[in-house]
């Protein structure tokens, strides 16, 4: 199995401020990894490192053998490494239809673009009920819908998903959970960004728990810890 | 009054399509760029002097004229974005300072006009000589030529930005900058497309203007102004809103002039406009946020 992306002692920061302290995380092809971790400690900030809108203050990130640490965003989409962004309203006055149908854009997501919409149609019925709607008259959930909907038509090679159910109801969070699982099972390599640890180790086959701009565990899912374990992690061994 | 009345609608709508075509390159700019380019004016007026000294002075006539034309006002937008507004991509005062540095390009564009091609006034043929009657009031052909080309240059100016994939790439970048970039466009190129396509419009507008007037450095900074109270009338956005007010400017603008004279009508105009964003905040088209 070969390695498809290497992030190795990723710095990076805003305005001087380090955010990032030295992230080392792979991923294997075929495979999908989970990060998870408090609020405001760099998850959010790795993504965007990855996918070329911050630019990194030391180390590299390599994608399927090139060193794209210092690639343009589209250059990178164009080379199959797709990022879902959290929270995005993608272009709010374009219509569901036309901004998949944009999605679409890098030569290599062209090629075959309407069995990925048809494909996209299946995955999320309602983005195809909506059709002509603008994207600010979404609801939140069929917004997630549309941005991953979006990375989808970009004909993924790697799929980052940012906390894709930030914020929804349980009921909405289930639908998209079960069509991420269904992504995962085509054989899509993922890197999922969620909170709901149990979810990542159903999804995926190691876990990267980042705080304060670090790798402060890896989990593999044959040595899977159990809740308190996990609770552990997050708030420490014990209280001071 | 109706012997009056009718020529002066007619010339309000001469004027609004320039302004038309002035305002939809400007706001092209806008949003996508959320930029002013002050500089539009002398792109305009650049495009009528190349389109004169080829068409003129070389003797090519005047379909060359307006390539070339077309061409170097291009050439001087693209020039614009790069030299004078990507270094401030991403800082905090960038509308400020590209107004600056555009204001800056205007000067600089309007006085080496003023070097290269000396004081004296130029005049640039017509497309179609001869007359003719709109309700009775006589026009010249050339003019309503314009008339009518100006809807045509904006339909499919809103065909290119709604249906076609470079088009759709402009709109998707001034709506969100990062989510444009995440599905493989390319953001600093796009920008250069914008500038580029607003600079041809800038070009056709001045040849056109340069036909109906003389062609003088400061062809395309007078009806600058006016161009962009019709963008800021419009609702500062969509393509449909800014030919409107176009349209609206126009009419304005030839009535004023009929009932108070060319001394008072600016003051009148920019008097409505603030009127307008008391009323409605968002523009005469604008939609409420």
């Amino acid at each position: 199995m070969s390695t498809l992306l290497t992030v190795r002692g990723l710095q990076a920061g805003y305005g001087g401020v380090p955010v990032l302290r030295g992230i080392d995380i792979y991923l294997d092809t075929g495979e999908a990894i989970g990060l998870f971790g408090p609020n405001g400690h760099g998850k959010t900030t790795l993504l965007r490192v990855i996918s070329g809108l911050l630019r990194p203050t030391a180390g590299s990130v390599t994608f399927d053998g090139s060193d794209i640490s210092h690639a343009k965003p589209s250059a990178i989409v164009a080379a199959g490494l797709v990022h879902a962004q959290q929270g995005n309203t993608m272009f709010s006055d374009m219509g569901v239809e036309e901004t998949l149908q944009l999605a679409a854009f890098t030569p290599r997501a062209r090629d075959g673009w309407k069995d990925r919409l048809t494909e996209v149609h299946t995955l999320f019925p309602r983005l195809a009920e909506r059709r002509k709607q603008l994207a600010r008259t979404l609801s939140g959930g069929e917004r997630q819908m549309l941005s991953i909907g979006c990375a989808l038509m970009c004909a993924p090679r790697l799929l980052i998903l940012d906390e894709p159910t930030l914020g929804l109801s349980p009921r909405l969070k289930g639908e998209l959970r079960d069509a991420i699982g269904i992504i995962a099972a085509k054989g899509v390599p993922l890197v999922v960004v969620e909170q709901d640890v149990e979810f990542l180790l159903a999804l995926t086959n190691r876990l990267y728990l980042v705080e304060q701009g670090e790798v402060g565990h890896e989990i593999d899912r044959a040595h899977a810890p159990n809740h308190q374990e996990i609770m552990n992690m997050y708030f420490g061994e014990q209280a001071h | 009054m109706d012997g009056v009345l009718i020529p002066t609608l007619v010339s309000g709508l001469l004027l609004g399509s320039l302004y038309a075509l002035m305002a939809s390159g400007l706001s092209l700019v806008w949003s996508t760029l959320g930029v002013f380019n002050f500089a539009h004016g002398a792109l305009m007026t650049l495009g009528a002097y190349f389109a004169w000294t080829v068409s003129e002075q070389l003797g090519w006539g005047l379909g060359a004229g307006f390539v070339a034309g077309i061409a170097a006002a291009v050439v001087g937008g693209v020039l614009i974005e790069l030299l004078l507004v990507r270094p401030f991509y991403g800082n905090r005062a960038m509308l400020l300072v590209t107004v600056m540095t555009t204001l800056a390009a205007s000067t600089i564009i309007e006085r080496s006009i003023s070097i290269i091609w000396g004081p004296r006034l130029k005049q640039l043929p017509r497309v179609i000589e001869g007359q003719v009657s709109i309700f009775g009031a006589p026009i010249s052909s050339h003019e309503a030529m314009i008339i009518l080309l100006a809807p045509v240059v904006l339909a499919a100016l809103w065909w290119y930005t709604s249906k076609t994939r470079s088009g759709r790439s402009l709109r998707a970048v001034g709506q969100n900058q990062d989510s444009a970039a995440l599905v493989g466009i390319d953001v600093p190129r796009t920008f250069s497309l914008a500038f580029g396509l607003s600079a041809a419009l800038a070009g056709l507008t001045g040849i056109l203007l340069g036909s109906i007037r003389f062609v003088t450095p400061g062809l395309g900074a007078d009806p600058l102004t006016n161009a962009m109270i019709v963008v800021i009338f419009g609702g500062l956005g969509s393509l449909g809103a800014t030919a409107g007010a176009a349209y609206v400017i126009g009419m304005l603008e030839a009535l004023l002039i009929l009932w108070l004279g060319l001394y008072w009508t600016p003051s009148v105009v920019f008097l409505a406009l603030i009127m307008i964003l008391i009323f409605r905040p968002n523009g005469l088209f604008g939609r409420a946020s």
